[in-house]
């Protein structure tokens, strides 16, 4: 098993960087997943991890071992692709079988490895078929069984299930974090959709626009997010921004919307470390289930908004409510009834707040 | 995001590989455009001249090549003496009025045939595509003989249906292919409009215009290069460029300058258009299989 | 019986009536027949044109295959299949399709060989664009204006590319097209020099639908530059080549532009292919009858390989591109 570590990896095509000053470890056996927009990076650092592309300056090591200029053959690692690149020509066996002729295992371990990797995926009946007779799954399953049987030091998954229907998804995310849970490789996974990330990563590194914005547990990613854009790139519905600004008055701060003032509390003062004052322009962001709502004022929902419209998503009821010209989207329960237009009072979880610089987007609290 | 160039990652055998794969491109690079040369070169050089070659295996001496006088001749004698303003001229009205026959006809059978579907249509598809395939010296006993009767032969007319049996097919075969991909959505829309279907597939016939256009400029290539039908259809008031160069090859004398002046006629407006179209050229030399 | 007899006519008027084209037309789908009568309309003049250039000569040649026929001196006359029982006997007609099969083989072996080696290289090269365009003016040029320069480069007293292969010891004082041993590899060449680039030119779109995808999976599989090559680029290039090949066959039967001019099929008939000893004996033996026999031999057999490539260009994996994926 190997330990990756990326070290200052810039990546350019002609004069358009993609990968700009990257950082990230990954330890032995670690399950890691970059997430971003598409073009945010997150493919052609996975390419650099593979050897498909060149690394314009910085370095690679696994296992503290430089690999720039290895040939993807000589890196030990597996890779599923976003296509499946499955060979149309081949069958399901000698897809699989592949990379082990290559390497010029004798026959029998082949077999032995193949039908293994075939009974893991639930592929048996299907090995003498060609790609073109499979389905989506079953071709994701071919694609993950010819990764698996090599056993590599590294597993590289570019978006393995981004073609799959939403039902046959949620089932493949669970599979795959149990499978690497079972191998104990190390596995770097690279999606746009944070929902795959959040639930199977150990790790999730966030990027945008070929920059590295934040590595943690996805606990970490979702609670504490580092700034404005991963707070709003994480969770859906996407977390409520509200502009706001901190002011002063009777020697106590105060975080002031022009529909409702509040004052901080030791802990958020502590936290902003006496640097209030140049940062008097934030944004207070707030997740929607961090919002409550009722439709008397009481101490507990001071906030007047009127509702603009309601989603019920079985479970869960979203309510977009205008409070004095900001739209804020609130997660309650369905049991809650409003209608167009009804006046309602929101109420915050004030331990629940972030706090951001307007103009940097960085994270205050 | 991904760069179209392959990863290549240097070592020995690499180098070596680039170094062999260069000189290859090289040697094929001059022995692609040698005869070129060669042809453009002689075309202004006097009879002794053009007949001048070093020694055996003086390979210092290849420099010859480039002594001469330029002289032009060649092609004063080609347009004052051997009438070539005439077959210039036969050439241009015979492969621009083939191909604008092969393409109006062929237009508009190729939308009929992309538009409808009837049992058969398989065969006479089949039908179309093999006349085009036919090969020339097959079909050029019958051909004459119709062609006598009609009083068609050695006119321009006569010429330019010989061409339209190849262009036609052709057009067909290719324009297919570009109505196929116009969805016939669009027609609906013309009509529900207020247009005939006869304006409608008006309406639609600019989407395929740039198509058109390159297969006009490759019916006109093949129709001009032709040596076969011209030589034998076309023979006397209809003589093209290729029959009348052949012409300068006698038994009793070669004319080596004036038939590289007539090469350099002939094959000049044509490699300029066949740039021209560069991109049509593979859709258009496979028939519409390969596309690029 | 008489019903029978009423349902065909009724249903021959309707094909009649809407051109042939319609079907299974339901009565009162007076739109589907108007329709189809704008379509049949829109076909007929390309449909004539073209069955009166071909469909009609086609029959005469089967006509003037079982006659002897005499350019208007006597009549045709019936002479019991002699034309076609002679192609038996007929040396020079077995010897052409012999010729035809090697030169058309040596010139697909040498343009597919060279034409793939090409286009590999230049698929990698950053001049590919500018380099293709070069490449490919040989083909614009008219296939007499090439056989006439090379021609003047064969020749052995002041071309240079005899002089050349002389200097290099491979040729004698014969130039190339004067020895029956060599005439059919001087052809050949003039072919090679004027063809390979459309090989190229297939070649290359074919190797831009490689799908990137499997070249990547099987170099990340552990596979090298060959490999990859047979056991990815290879399989999806197929269709391109075999396109590339029917095609090059079926001019291979077309023009002898080249070769009439180079060496009209000599010396001592070594390079009198097929359609070249048609050209002798239609248009200098004037053997119309003999010629039309031969010439419905050589149809028949492009009309084979017509049919091989129609079968190719319609199957749908061919060079549509088919990646493994969805």
């Amino acid at each position: 098993m190997a330990s990756i570590s990326i070290k200052s990896v810039w990546k350019y095509y002609g004069d358009t960087p993609a990968v700009k000053d990257l950082n990230l470890e990954c330890l032995d056996g670690e399950f890691v997943c970059i997430l971003g927009p598409s073009g945010c990076g997150k493919s052609s650092t996975m390419r650099m991890l593979a050897g498909l592309e060149h690394i314009t300056a910085g370095d690679i090591l696994f296992n503290d071992k430089r690999i720039n200029d290895l040939p993807p053959k000589d890196r030990n690692l597996a890779m599923v692709f976003e296509n499946y690149a499955l060979y149309p020509h081949k069958s399901v066996y000698d897809n699989m079988a592949n990379a082990l002729k290559i390497q010029k295992v004798d026959k029998a371990t082949i077999d032995k490895k193949v039908k293994w990797a075939a009974e893991l995926l639930e592929l048996s009946p299907l090995l003498d078929r060609k790609p073109l007779e499979l389905s989506g799954g079953q071709k994701q399953r071919c694609a993950i069984g010819r990764a698996i049987v090599r056993e590599p030091e590294l597993f590289l998954f570019d978006e393995p299930i981004a073609h799959l229907d939403a039902k046959l998804r949620a089932h493949m995310r669970s599979e795959l974090k149990i499978m690497q849970r079972r191998l104990k490789t190390t596995m770097i996974y690279v999606t746009h959709d944070q929902l795959e990330a959040l639930s199977m990563a150990d790790r999730i590194a966030v990027m945008r626009d070929g920059v590295l914005q934040q590595v943690g547990t996805p606990s970490e990613i979702y609670n504490q997010p580092a700034n404005q854009w991963v707070a709003g790139f994480i969770g859906e519905p996407a977390m409520n921004f509200l502009d706001c600004s901190l002011t002063e008055s009777n020697g106590h701060l105060h975080l002031s919307h022009n529909a409702f003032s509040f004052a901080l509390n030791a802990e958020h003062i502590a936290k902003l470390n006496g640097s209030a004052k140049e940062h008097s322009q934030v944004h207070m962001g707030i997740r929607p289930e961090h919002v409550t709502i009722s439709a008397r004022a009481t101490p507990e929902h001071p906030i007047k908004g009127e509702v603009l419209v309601t989603e019920l998503l079985g479970g869960d009821l979203l309510v977009e409510a205008n409070v004095n010209d900001t739209r804020v989207t609130i997660k309650t329960d369905p049991d809650y009834i409003a209608d167009m237009g009804d006046t309602c009072y929101l109420g915050m979880d004030t331990s629940r707040w972030h706090l951001f610089e307007r103009e940097s987007g960085v994270s205050l609290i | 995001m991904a760069t179209l160039e392959a990863v290549q990652y240097k070592s020995r055998t690499r180098t070596l590989v680039t170094v062999f794969t260069t000189i290859f491109l090289i040697v094929y690079l001059i022995w692609t455009l040698a005869p070129f040369l060669i042809m453009f070169v002689s075309s202004f050089k006097d009879l002794l001249e053009a007949f001048t070659l070093p020694e055996i295996g003086d390979f210092a001496g290849m420099g010859v090549f480039f002594e001469f006088t330029p002289t032009t001749k060649h092609y004063t004698e080609l347009f004052t003496e051997r009438n070539f303003s005439v077959y210039f001229i036969n050439s241009v009205i015979v492969s621009t009025g083939s191909a604008l026959v092969s393409v109006v006809l062929g237009a508009m059978a190729a939308y009929a045939l992309s538009r409808i579907d009837f049992k058969g249509k398989d065969h006479v598809f089949f039908w179309i595509i093999s006349t085009r395939m036919a090969p020339v010296v097959a079909v050029m006993v019958p051909l004459y003989a119709i062609f006598r009767n009609l009083d068609l032969v050695g006119t321009i007319p006569g010429l330019i249906l010989a061409y339209t049996t190849f262009n036609l097919p052709f057009a067909i075969w290719i324009l297919k292919g570009f109505f196929d991909n116009v969805p016939y959505a669009i027609e609906e829309a013309a009509m529900v409009d207020g247009r005939t279907r006869f304006g409608a597939f008006m309406e639609i016939l600019p989407l395929a215009a740039p198509g058109i256009g390159a297969f006009i400029v490759l019916c006109i290539l093949f129709s001009w290069n032709d040596f076969l039908f011209a030589s034998i259809i076309g023979s006397g008031g209809a003589k093209t460029l290729p029959v009348a160069t052949r012409e300068l090859v006698t038994p009793t004398s070669i004319q080596w300058g004036k038939i590289m002046a007539a090469g350099v006629i002939t094959s000049l407006p044509m490699t300029l258009l066949g740039l021209l179209i560069r991109k049509y050229l593979v859709t258009g030399l496979t028939m519409g299989a390969v596309k690029e | 019986m008489k019903d029978q007899l009423t349902e065909a006519f009724v249903s021959t008027k309707a094909i009649f009536r809407d051109g042939g084209l319609v079907i299974d037309a339901p009565a009162g789908a007076r739109n589907a027949a108007l329709s189809n009568r704008f379509y049949f309309y829109l076909m007929m003049p390309a449909i004539i044109v073209l069955a009166a250039i071909t469909l009609y000569p086609f029959f005469w040649l089967i006509y003037m295959s079982l006659h002897t026929v005499d350019l208007g001196l006597a009549d045709d006359t019936w002479n019991n299949l002699k034309n076609w029982t002679r192609l038996g006997r007929d040396r020079k007609f077995q010897e052409g399709w012999w010729l035809l099969l090697k030169y058309s083989s040596l010139c697909m072996f040498f343009e597919v060989t060279l034409g793939v080696m090409i286009a590999l290289i230049l698929n990698r090269s950053r001049y590919e664009k500018i380099l293709v365009t070069i490449f490919l003016m040989p083909m614009m040029m008219a296939p007499v204006i090439a056989g006439l320069v090379w021609y003047y480069m064969y020749n052995s007293t002041f071309g240079w590319y005899h002089w050349l292969m002389q200097s290099l010891g491979i040729l004698g004082d014969k130039s190339i097209l004067g020895s029956s041993s060599t005439a059919m590899i001087g052809i050949v060449m003039v072919d090679i020099w004027q063809w390979t680039p459309l090989i190229i030119l297939i070649v290359l779109a074919g190797l831009k639908r490689v799908p990137r995808d499997q070249l990547e999976a099987n170099m990340v599989d552990g596979a090298g530059d060959i490999r990859n090559f047979f056991q990815v680029t290879l399989p999806n290039l197929y269709p391109f080549l075999l396109i590339a090949i029917l095609l090059r066959f079926m001019d291979n039967f077309r023009f002898i532009d080249a070769i009439l001019v180079l060496t009209g099929g000599g010396p001592a008939n070594s390079t009198k292919i097929l359609p070249t000893y048609l050209f002798d004996v239609s248009f200098s033996f004037f053997k119309l009858g003999r010629g039309a026999a031969i010439a419905l031999t050589l149809l028949a057999v492009t009309i084979v390989l017509g049919m091989i490539l129609v079968r190719v260009f319609e199957r749908p994996s061919s060079t549509r591109s088919n990646s493994g994926g969805t």
